[in-house]
């Protein structure tokens, strides 16, 4: 049973990170209809700002993780400025590769800076907590109450404030919402703005308990895509519970059946789910 | 015509390119093909380094003398991203486009993609990897820089026995060379008495978190769990380990280097009783203390073995150049090897190599560590089989 219990755990953890990376992911689908590849990337440069606003300018982790959400959501504003908005008239492959160079670009640039090497990026919260048979290190609890947190919080915002509600206007319809007089650039700001915070966010939390290095991002962006696919492109609870089943997938398959297998499972789901529901768990659009 | 006319010009230019390498007499270039983007860049840049470090010295020195005439060393790169199908490319591109006599290539992918025709095009494949089949098949132009990690199970075996018990639990990574350490670490830790209780291997470099593939070996309740990959994820597995209760040793793959593992793990406190290969900045070789020096003058990080054995072979090379008195001769360069070891100064040898064998294997007596009450401690690999 505890086995059982630790094994929830682990998939929670998982699957409240992927979550949050797959939100950001989803809700610049929702609204603009281009796969930001570069979102791994935006993910990697979050972790590097709070691992250097702790290391080097030695502010504590809550600050350091304030910092990373501000650079990385203006980074992700300045990428929607500089690239994609001005790409807004080309065919949608353009901003596919567009995204692609931004990655490219970003990784880059962060090797070059501070090199290939692995980092440890330090936490205030060491604490092992031990329930019964259970261990429950502290970062741990704090990512999943962190991420549903945050989850919660996006929800407030998109339903109950005004700003909110131009969002979802636009995922809804975009002609529609021209109608009414949303400034769509204004729209488009706020969504990379966020999108980026969510992901520097996702990546203070989650790195201190691996590691920090130029490709990290690889790893989350491939499962944050299968996660969107899952659920619903554009659906912001299809990639909350995306994120969930992924991360339970392998937190179970890999436990009970074969921590070999344990992406062959997560990709199956995939294959099962999209041949019941071929949109996704849930309909497209932010609702 | 148009399209003739593009030709034309392509032709042109890349004459030119060609000439321009060839048209620098006192230069000879040597290849490197490996990972220099991706997970694997720092690996990659590592074994690179050492390259250029060394390179740097003989430039200093005066260059290679042969014949009268002094040839800079000229280190040409690519970036194979660890694949077996683009070092092949590389390769091809190396001794084509630049005419490099060797080629140094830090994994085993790359090396049977470049012995596929290494031996038609001239050029001895460096080999930093190892895996002993490499040497094993009988190609005239390979050098196999490490020794082989099949040296290493017998002793590793020995002291995690004696150190916490007889049963281990398998959970190293799921790459090529870790299914081959696997391979033949199973059967001689059970011909040794011991027993495997789980087998449980993870893929390193895709998984976000470990606690689920750990989670399960421990549930087998084992002694010691043999693990590794690259260091800093091995590092995340030993922790999480820890965390999740595992009180006995670990026996790390050579891949994995005891300071890199700790500096992830929380210190060496975390790897107490482990058994791995001996970390650079411990070893108390002179050349390898002379190396640590040197290597700390340009570099903010720490000194990794592979710099250090690219480091070597790379002088090696060039002294196996001056005694075969031929900068492009690969079966002569080779052929000097033997006479270049015995020549070549302490300084530039951080692992004691003393030998090359018929088949291009390089020889050392290998220095072996376990922690012990947070301490690193050496012992030889003779010393500890003899006992």
């Amino acid at each position: 049973m505890d086995l059982f219990l630790q094994q929830v755990l682990n998939g929670l953890t998982l699957g409240s990170i992927y979550g949050l990376v797959a939100l950001g992911l989803t809700l610049v689908y929702g609204i603009l209809h281009v796969p930001n590849f570069a979102h791994g990337a935006l993910y990697m440069v979050g972790a590097y700002v709070a691992y250097f606003t702790m290391v080097d300018l030695g502010l504590n982790y809550w600050l350091a993780m304030i910092a990373a959400g501000a650079v990385v959501a203006i980074l992700s504003v300045l990428c929607e400025r500089l690239v994609f908005h001005p790409l807004r008239h080309a065919p949608p492959i353009h901003d596919k590769i567009a995204a692609i160079g931004i990655l490219l670009f970003l990784e880059a640039v962060v090797q070059m800076y501070w090199g290939a090497d692995f980092r440890r990026m330090p936490t205030p919260y060491t604490e092992i907590l031990h329930f019964g048979g259970l261990t429950i290190p502290a970062q741990r609890l704090l990512i999943i109450a962190g991420a549903f947190g945050l989850m919660g919080a996006l929800h407030l915002y998109l339903k109950k404030t005004m700003t909110g509600a131009t969002i979802i206007a636009m995922a809804q319809n975009r002609e529609g919402a021209f109608l009414v007089g949303i400034d769509a650039n204004r729209v488009a700001m706020m969504t990379f703005a966020i999108a980026g915070m969510l992901a520097a966010v996702g990546a203070t939390l989650f790195a201190p308990i691996n590691l920090v290095y130029p490709a990290m991002g690889h790893l989350l962006i491939m499962k944050a895509f299968v996660i969107i696919i899952l659920g619903g492109m554009g659906s912001i609870p299809g990639a909350i519970v995306g994120g969930l089943i992924i991360g339970f997938a392998e937190a179970l398959g890999g436990f009970y059946i074969s921590n070999e297998y344990k992406d062959v499972i997560a990709f199956a789901l995939l294959v099962v789910i999209l041949s019941v529901k071929p949109t996704g768990l849930f309909t497209k659009g932010v609702r | 015509m148009k399209l003739k006319k593009t030709f034309v010009r392509l032709a042109t230019a890349s004459a030119l390119v060609m000439g321009m390498g060839a048209a620098n007499a006192a230069e000879v270039n040597i290849g490197f093909t490996g990972p220099l983007s991706g997970g694997a860049a720092l690996y990659g840049e590592n074994t690179l380094e050492g390259l250029r470090m060394a390179a740097e010295e003989i430039n200093a020195a005066g260059g290679v003398k042969v014949g009268g005439e002094s040839y800079e060393i000229n280190i040409v790169s690519l970036d194979d991203k660890y694949s077996p199908s683009q070092a092949a490319v590389n390769g091809k591109r190396l001794v084509q486009q630049y005419k490099t006599p060797a080629v140094f290539t830090p994994h085993s992918g790359g090396t049977f993609a470049l012995q596929a025709f290494n031996q038609r095009d001239g050029f001895i494949v460096m080999s930093y990897t190892s895996i002993p089949s490499v040497t094993e098949k009988g190609n005239k132009l390979t050098v196999k820089i490490p020794p082989s990690f099949t040296d290493y199970i017998e002793p590793f075996s020995k002291m995690a026995m004696e150190t916490s018990g007889k049963k281990v639990a398998v959970a190293n990574a799921t790459h090529d060379y870790a299914k081959y350490w696997t391979k033949a670490f199973v059967p001689k830790w059970e011909a040794m008495g011991g027993e495997v209780v789980a087998d449980n291997p993870m893929d390193y470099n895709k998984s976000a978190d470990f606690y689920t593939g750990v989670s399960k070996v421990l549930a087998a309740k084992p002694d010691v769990l043999f693990i590794g990959g690259a260091s800093e994820p091995t590092g995340l597995v030993v922790r999480q380990a820890r965390e999740l209760g595992f009180k006995g040793s670990f026996i790390l793959m050579d891949q994995a280097k005891i300071d890199e593992v700790a500096k992830v793990a929380g210190g060496l406190q975390a790897v107490e009783g482990s058994v791995g290969v001996t970390p650079l900045g411990s070893s108390e070789i002179e050349g390898a203390r002379k190396f640590v020096e040197k290597y700390q003058q340009n570099h903010k990080n720490v000194a990794t073995s592979e710099t250090a054995y690219n480091y070597f072979a790379m002088h090696m090379l060039a002294q196996a150049m001056q005694e075969a008195g031929s900068v492009d001769d690969p079966a002569k360069i080779r052929a000097a090897m033997p006479a270049a070891l015995k020549k070549i100064p302490a300084e530039y040898n951080p692992y004691d190599v003393n030998g090359i064998s018929e088949n291009g294997a390089l020889e050392t007596d290998v220095q072996l560590a376990q922690v012990i009450d947070g301490k690193v401690v050496l012992r030889r690999l003779s010393d500890v089989l003899s006992q």
